[in-house]
């Protein structure tokens, strides 16, 4: 009996620590990386030029045409996607493959835009959208 | 003898990366650093930029120039399989090249960066 104990105990404690994982995905998807307000605190609006913002950041993604001068665009995404099957912890029993799935996905994209004048100086610069990261949670309701 | 030595180690190797799975996938083709270090500013014509890097992915006009942009995406997938508990982590960066043209048509200036070099395959979606 003390034998038969001692074989299935890891067994049971394995299933135990495995079961609040069972059939979960998690998946993460980023763009380019995150800019921040740190990064860019060497801007002067007025003084720096868009080469010297280049110089650190690197290339911006697009560079577009106004009417006050020449927007430079960086942009950067990041996702992150959470699923649980609840269906896994039937599958040993059964001789089906049952789901119950539950996910969520966040979404968060920025981008940071530089506004520079006909000499290439930046005069305005700004966060289009600073959205905290999205977190990993399946919970979708 | 060295057979087997290097067996073990394939596989060890061989239980190790089991589940794990390594994907890639890319946009445009490589812009070659020859090709960019080629370009001189106040010389090269715009008909030598076509030669050099073939048409642009896009042509936009900016502060009444031409900008001639190219750029290439790179994707990384690194996948860790455990049947029970999956972890998957896509990271994707571009190489962007601007050549700005005068009216003239000669290069006034080249951007170029290239964030691809150090794009690496990751596992753990967690954290930066």
């Amino acid at each position: 009996m003390k034998l038969c104990l001692s074989w299935f105990a890891p067994i049971l404690l394995s299933t135990v620590i495995c079961l609040p994982f069972a059939g979960c995905s998690v998946v993460r998807i980023t763009l380019n990386s995150p800019i921040t307000q740190e990064d860019v605190a060497f801007i002067v609006p007025g003084q720096t030029t868009l080469t010297e913002v280049i110089t650190k950041l690197g290339t911006p993604d697009s560079i577009t045409d106004s009417y006050t001068g020449v927007v430079a665009t960086y942009r950067f995404l990041d996702m992150k996607y959470s699923r649980v099957n609840f269906g896994w912890l039937l599958r040993p029993w059964t001789p089906v493959d049952p789901d119950l799935i539950i996910s969520r996905t966040g979404l968060g994209t920025d981008a940071f835009e530089l506004l520079c004048d006909s000499d290439w100086v930046v005069t305005h610069q700004s966060f289009l959208r600073h959205l905290s990261g999205p977190r990993f949670n399946p919970y979708p309701f | 003898m060295i057979f087997r030595r290097t067996l073990p180690l394939l596989m060890l190797l061989t239980i190790l990366l089991q589940g794990c799975a390594f994907s890639r996938g890319t946009l445009g083709d490589d812009i070659r650093p020859e090709a960019v270090a080629a370009i001189k500013k106040a010389t090269t014509t715009k008909a030598e930029v076509l030669s050099l890097l073939g048409a642009p992915d896009r042509l936009l006009q900016v502060n009444g120039r031409d900008v001639f942009q190219y750029y290439r995406y790179d994707a990384k997938v690194g996948s860790l399989l455990l049947i029970v508990l999956n972890f998957s982590r896509l990271s994707i960066k571009s190489d962007d090249l601007f050549v700005i043209l005068n009216r003239e048509g000669i290069v006034e200036d080249v951007i170029s960066s290239k964030r691809t070099e150090g794009l690496e395959f990751r596992f753990w979606p967690f954290g930066d």
